[in-house]
C-alpha cells in the first residue's frame, strides 16, 4: 500500500518550547488514522503544518507525493484542492448559506456552468449527510452536528483525496458524534478517501479509526491499531484509556 | 477531456450497453456534460452501464450520469451496472442511495408585498427588545439613586477617557477647520457690503448653536457609538453577556449605564470644547482676511453672542448622547452570534444615531426658534 502522507522526523519550537521532537509517521491510502495525545501536544499544529498552515522548523511532510513545504506557493495552492479540511468549529463563512459554503471552492477552482455547479452542491450536501432543505440556510440557523456536515460538505466539495479533521465529533452529543462517525466512515470507504483526523472521543478511536498515533513528548510514542495502542505500557495510554478499560 | 468520446453506445440482445470511456471526473464534467447533452439516449429497453474502460470515477462524474438519465426518462433504479471494481460499486451505491431522495420545493421567491411585509414585521419585532432596554435602563438608574454605591465607577471612568479624552484631538481639529472655513467664506460675501465686523455675529452665533453640537454628535456617534455595538457584540458572541448575567450582575448595569453615563457627561463638554476651537478658527482668519484683531473679535462677541445661546447648544448635546448610547448598546445586545452580525449591527448604529442626531436637533430649532 502506497503511503498518501509521510511526516519525516517533525520538529516545531513554539514560543522557545520543542513541541515536536521529531515526530514520524505514516497514513498510507483508504486508511482513517488518528492522531491522539492530551491537551498542548501539538495535534492541531501538526494538522495545520500538515496543510500548508504552519512551518515546521525540521523535518519532511510529504502529503499525495509532493513535500509540502518544499513547494513553491502555486504549487502548494495546486495541492490544497487535492485535500480537504475540516476544521474544529467548522468555519463555514457565516455571511454565506450553505449552498453558497459548499459553492465557494467550485467557484474558485472549477469553470463549471452554474447549473452543473448547483447539482454538484446538492451531491455533497447529500453526501454529508445534510437534509437538501439545509442548502439555503446560514451558519447560524445550523445545529452543532449540522454544522460540522455543512463544513464537510465544503470540504468534500473539490472531490479531495484526503481528509483533515480537527475534533470533528466535539462539541457534539453522542448520537451525533456516532452519526458523524458512521458517515467518516461511509464516506472515506465509498470515495476512496484517506483521513487522517485528531479526537479526544474514545469510542471514534474505537468504532471509526483504523490506527491510532499517539504524540506525547514531542515524540509518537504508540503507533498501531486501536487494541493494540491501548494494551501499550506508558502511564499516559493507561491513563487515557483506563475509564473505558475498566468497564 | 479531449476529442474521444466520454462513452459509447451499442445495442445489445437485451437492450443497450453504455459504455463509459475515460475519466469521469470533476475536472472534466463540464466537457461531459456537454457530450451528454448532445447525444439522445435511447429510451426503451434495459439498460447497462459498462464501467470497465473507466479510467477514473468521482461522485460528481456519476452525479451527472445520474442526472442525465433520469432526465432521459430511464429511472437509475433499472440500470444494470457491469465492469465496476468493488470499490466503484460502493462508490456508486453511495452516490446514487444519497440523490434517490427527493429534492426539496424550489424556494418560492416572495413578491413585492411579501417582502415589504417581512421587512415590516422584522422591524416590527424590534421594538419589543428597545423597551425591554429601556425599562432595564430605568430601573438601573432607580436603583442606582437609592443605592449609589452600586455605581461601576471604574468602568464609567475607563469610558469617561474613551468617549470625552480619547476624542479631544479630533474634535478639536474639526472645529477648528469649520470655523476657519465657515469665517473665510462668509468673510468674503460680508467684505463686499463693508460689513466685516458683522463676521463675529455670524460665526459665533453658528458655531455655538449648532455647529459645534451637532458635529461632535455626528462625530461621537460614529466613534463611540460604533465602538459599543461592537464591545457589547463581540461580548454577545463570545457569550460574555450570559456569563455576566449569570454571575448574578446585570449587564445593563455592568455594560450600558457607565456608557450611557459616561457620554452624557462628555457631550456637552466636548461641545464646549468645540464651541472655544470653532471660535478660535473664525477669530484667526477674521484677523488675517477682515482685519479685525482678535482683540476687537472678542469684544464684538461678548456683545453679540447671549450666554443664552452657548447654554442652547450645549443643552442639546444630552439629549442626542442618551439617543447615541440606546441606539448603540441596543444593537450591541442584538448582535446574534456570528461574525457577519457584528458588521451589520454596528452599521445600523451609526446610521440611526445619525438620523436620531439630525432629528433631536430638528425638534429643538422648532421648540426655540429665537437666537
Amino acid at each position: 500500500m502506497d503511503s498518501v502522507l509521510e511526516i519525516d522526523r517533525i520538529k516545531t519550537v513554539l514560543g522557545g518550547q520543542h513541541l515536536h521532537d521529531g515526530v514520524s509517521f505514516r497514513v498510507r491510502r483508504g486508511e482513517i488514522v488518528a492522531l491522539i495525545g492530551g491537551s498542548g501536544t501539538g495535534k492541531t499544529v501538526l494538522l495545520r503544518q500538515c496543510i500548508g498552515l504552519m512551518q515546521p522548523q525540521g523535518g519532511r511532510i510529504r502529503l499525495l507525493g509532493e513535500d509540502v513545504w518544499a513547494l513553491p506557493p502555486a504549487g502548494l495552492d495546486a495541492l490544497r484542492r487535492r485535500f480537504g479540511v475540516l476544521f474544529q468549529e467548522g468555519a463555514l463563512f457565516s455571511s454565506l448559506t450553505v449552498a453558497e459554503n459548499v459553492g465557494a471552492p467550485l467557484r474558485e477552482h472549477t469553470g463549471l456552468p452554474e447549473a452543473l455547479r448547483n447539482w454538484v452542491i446538492d451531491l455533497k450536501i447529500r453526501l454529508a449527510g445534510l437534509p437538501p432543505e439545509a442548502a439555503g440556510k446560514r451558519p447560524a440557523e445550523l445545529s452543532g452536528g449540522m454544522k460540522k456536515r455543512a463544513a464537510l460538505a465544503r470540504a468534500l466539495a473539490l472531490e479531495p483525496e484526503m481528509l483533515f479533521l480537527d475534533e470533528p465529533t466535539s462539541g457534539l452529543d453522542p448520537i451525533s458524534a456516532r452519526a458523524f462517525d458512521t458517515l467518516l466512515r461511509t464516506l472515506c470507504d465509498s470515495l476512496g478517501l484517506t483521513a487522517l483526523l485528531t479526537t479526544h472521543d474514545l469510542d471514534t478511536l474505537w468504532g471509526l479509526v483504523d490506527r491510532v498515533v499517539v504524540l506525547h513528548g514531542g515524540k509518537v510514542i504508540a503507533d498501531g491499531p486501536v487494541a493494540e495502542v491501548a494494551r501499550v505500557k506508558h502511564d499516559w495510554i493507561r491513563a487515557y484509556f483506563s475509564a473505558r478499560m475498566k468497564e | 477531456m479531449n476529442a474521444a468520446r466520454p462513452f459509447d453506445i451499442e445495442k445489445t440482445t437485451t437492450g443497450w450497453r453504455l459504455c463509459l470511456v475515460g475519466d469521469w471526473r470533476l475536472a472534466n464534467l463540464a466537457a461531459l456534460d456537454q457530450a451528454l447533452a448532445g447525444h439522445a439516449l435511447p429510451e426503451h429497453g434495459g439498460i447497462t452501464l459498462d464501467g470497465a474502460a473507466l479510467t477514473g470515477l468521482d461522485s460528481a462524474g456519476l452525479m451527472l450520469l445520474h442526472h442525465r438519465l433520469t432526465a432521459a426518462g430511464i429511472a437509475w433504479p433499472s440500470v444494470e451496472l457491469a465492469g465496476f471494481d468493488a470499490e466503484r460499486l460502493a462508490l456508486v451505491r453511495l452516490v446514487t442511495d444519497r440523490l434517490a431522495a427527493p429534492a426539496p420545493a424550489a424556494e418560492v421567491r416572495p413578491g413585492l408585498a411579501a417582502a415589504l411585509g417581512r421587512r415590516v414585521s422584522r422591524a416590527a419585532a424590534e421594538l419589543p427588545g428597545l423597551l425591554v432596554l429601556l425599562g432595564q435602563i430605568s430601573e438601573g438608574l432607580y436603583d442606582l439613586l437609592r443605592r449609589p454605591s452600586g455605581f461601576r465607577m471604574r468602568e464609567f471612568f475607563v469610558q469617561l477617557s474613551a468617549v470625552g479624552l480619547g476624542a479631544l484631538p479630533i474634535v478639536a481639529m474639526m472645529t477648528f477647520l469649520i470655523g476657519v472655513v465657515f469665517a473665510y467664506l462668509l468673510g468674503i460675501q460680508i467684505e463686499k457690503y463693508g460689513a466685516n465686523i458683522f463676521i463675529v455675529d455670524g460665526v459665533s452665533l453658528a458655531i455655538a448653536r449648532e455647529l459645534s453640537p451637532m458635529l461632535v454628535a455626528i462625530l461621537v456617534a460614529g466613534r463611540s457609538g460604533a465602538a459599543f455595538t461592537a464591545q457589547i457584540g463581540a461580548m454577545k458572541v463570545t457569550e460574555e453577556i450570559d456569563a455576566i448575567a449569570t454571575l448574578g450582575l446585570s449587564p445593563v448595569k455592568v455594560l450600558v449605564l457607565p456608557r450611557l453615563l459616561a457620554i452624557v457627561v462628555a457631550m456637552p463638554l466636548l461641545a464646549f470644547f468645540g464651541d472655544l476651537m470653532g471660535v478660535l478658527g473664525a477669530a484667526t482668519v477674521a484677523a488675517a482676511q477682515l482685519d479685525i484683531t482678535l482683540h476687537t473679535f472678542f469684544i464684538r462677541m461678548r456683545d453679540v453672542l447671549p450666554f443664552s445661546t452657548v447654554t442652547f447648544g450645549l443643552s442639546k448635546t444630552p439629549a442626542f448622547a442618551v439617543a447615541i448610547a440606546f441606539i448603540a448598546c441596543r444593537n450591541g445586545f442584538a448582535v446574534s452570534r456570528d461574525a457577519r452580525s457584528v458588521g451589520e449591527r454596528t452599521t445600523a448604529t451609526v446610521v440611526a444615531s445619525l438620523m436620531a442626531v439630525i432629528l433631536i436637533n430638528a425638534f429643538y430649532a422648532i421648540v426655540h426658534p429665537e437666537l
